[in-house]
């Protein structure tokens, strides 16, 4: 009993003194102030966006509309049938992406939830956008390529951000679905996940875990991925994802790679409680960066060699530089009338994107020609 | 009064030790069987760190639920004058459960407290209300024994 106490005594004055520490300020990043120019208002709950070559960028607005928006920032609807599509709170239509030789093949991918509210994950489906016409777009030739499994009740954490790879395969970024988070270590579904697939839908030969019930497995151990950006120039992947309360990550991911959750997180349950006593632990992947406490980055962006992340809570934009292998901020980009930041891109122009999060959310042009 | 109010305290902050240990153990027993190692030292740890930053805020959950829950329970063992510690046990703990499950119902995340994702995690956390309600009638009025000790 004695041994018991005395060891409750000692973990009181750890838990203390780790307190106090966590209190200490980081120095702070150089704050820019910026004033966007608003290049189309009024769209609903903006999720991603692509430039498309003739001019002007297809958007997806959660609820499950897909929009083209032409260069002057007028709207048109594309038609987009999706019937197994399930939008209710954090889930909808999510990322519209290019394929790599769009301007030959027409063909994008467009993640979103289907399913129902007892049963749902993420999906992946191919499709062939027309070219332009005085109709406007429509899209053909809707395939599905991928579903996460197992289907999942409730409407939380579906990640759903997608990247190529050089070798022209795709990454699909994953959500633990949030009641399931000891599922991100399990190799056996998608839930934590982030998968590789063909554009066909079919899964490379060197995945590293072929001989799994989900071979389309990458990596694991993700909460929420909300960013996921391939630099072609260093051969790398970069990926933030949502921590609880604290801990959000930008992770160097690799094949096969474990990135903890939950067994290693910098943040806390939204009650407080510890969901892991471990920052870190042998065979776990740590951050390159992480935030506590969470701005909620949602976006991601390759800029200059830099990397940019939108935030929603923060309601900001940041700009993190790769030094001695850490990401380390170096600016904060704040707008006067401060808004959700859904998603970054930076254009073929070098115009730097975003767009904000709301019922009438706004696609901005900022610019950030400041040295730094 | 000023006993009704230690009476009541004591029933919230019994009720939120014994529940914040509980939610601390499903938290790392999800971790074992993740092969996380826990020795003795970390669940210390642990149990430290959640009485300090999830005690409060379940104690917070649990102010308002004893509230309501004590005057029923008080109502119905005046109505029926019978089995008056029974009521507020009962009241304690289905007071809890309907708390537990109008929050997940409200709040943004499916489930508030990570220990509530299971049913056997459910009803223990929501046993604790039936800990706090015997508490509570244990302490908020004098039993006869003690009124007989007072007497000259």
């Amino acid at each position: 009993m004695s041994r018991l106490l005395q060891a409750l005594l000692v973990s009181l004055s750890m838990v203390l003194s780790a307190a106090a520490a966590a209190s200490q300020q980081e120095p702070q990043a150089p704050q820019v102030q910026v004033t966007p120019k608003v290049l189309a208002k009024g769209l609903h709950y903006p999720w991603s966006m692509a430039e498309l070559p003739e001019g002007g960028w297809l958007v997806t607005e959660r609820p499950g509309n897909l929009v083209y928006l032409n260069p002057q920032g007028q709207r048109m609807h594309i038609p987009l049938d999706l019937p197994d599509l399930y939008a209710t709170a954090q889930a909808g239509l999510f990322e519209v992406l290019l394929t790599p030789d769009f301007e030959q093949s027409r063909e994008l991918v467009l993640s979103y939830s289907c399913g129902t509210e007892q049963a749902n994950n993420t999906c992946v489906v191919k499709a062939k956008l027309s070219p332009p016409n005085a109709a406007g777009y429509a899209l053909s030739a809707l395939q599905n390529i991928f579903t996460a499994l197992p289907k999942k009740e409730g409407a939380a954490h579906f990640g759903a951000r997608m990247t190529w790879l050089g070798d022209g395969s795709l990454l699909v970024a994953l959500g633990d679905g949030f009641v399931y988070r000891e599922q991100a270590q399990n190799l056996q579904n998608h839930l934590g996940k982030i998968v590789r697939i063909r554009r066909d839908g079919k899964v490379p030969e060197d995945n590293p875990f072929t001989h799994t019930q989900a071979p389309e497995v990458y990596s694991y151990g993700h909460r929420n991925v909300q960013g996921l950006v391939f630099d072609a120039e260093r051969n790398k992947v970069w990926q933030h994802e949502h921590g609880p309360k604290g801990g959000d990550e930008i992770n160097d991911i690799v094949k096969g790679g474990n990135y903890g959750w939950p067994m290693t997180t910098f943040g806390k349950d939204y009650t407080g409680a510890l969901v892991s006593p471990y920052n870190d632990l042998p065979g776990v992947k740590a951050p390159l960066y992480q935030w506590t406490p969470s701005l909620a980055p949602a976006g991601l962006a390759l800029y200059q060699g830099d990397l940019l992340v939108s935030h929603l809570a923060g309601k900001r934009l940041q700009r993190l530089r790769l030094v001695d292998g850490k990401w380390h901020l170096v600016a904060e980009y704040l707008v006067a009338q401060q808004q959700r930041l859904r998603a970054v891109m930076v254009a073929k122009d070098g115009r730097v994107l975003v767009l904000t999060d709301s019922t009438e959310g706004e696609l901005w042009s900022l610019d950030l020609d400041i040295q730094q | 009064m000023a006993r009704i109010m230690i009476a009541f305290a004591l029933a919230v902050i019994g009720a939120a030790i014994v529940a914040t240990v509980i939610q601390t153990q499903f938290n790392l027993a999800a971790l074992v069987a993740l092969s996380v190692p826990i020795d003795l030292t970390v669940r210390m740890h642990a149990i430290s760190h959640d009485l300090l930053h999830f005690g409060p805020i379940i104690a917070l959950i649990f102010i308002p639920t004893f509230a309501i829950a004590f005057m029923v329970a008080y109502w119905l063992s005046v109505k029926l004058k019978v089995a008056e510690r029974w009521w507020f046990i009962l009241a304690g703990g289905v007071g809890l459960a309907v708390a537990f499950t109008l929050i997940d119902s409200l709040a943004p995340m499916p489930t508030l407290i990570a220990a509530n994702r299971t049913l056997l995690g459910f009803i223990l956390m929501s046993s604790c209300g039936a800990f706090g309600g015997w508490i509570f009638d244990r302490l908020w009025h004098p039993r006869p024994q003690e009124l007989l000790e007072e007497l000259p």
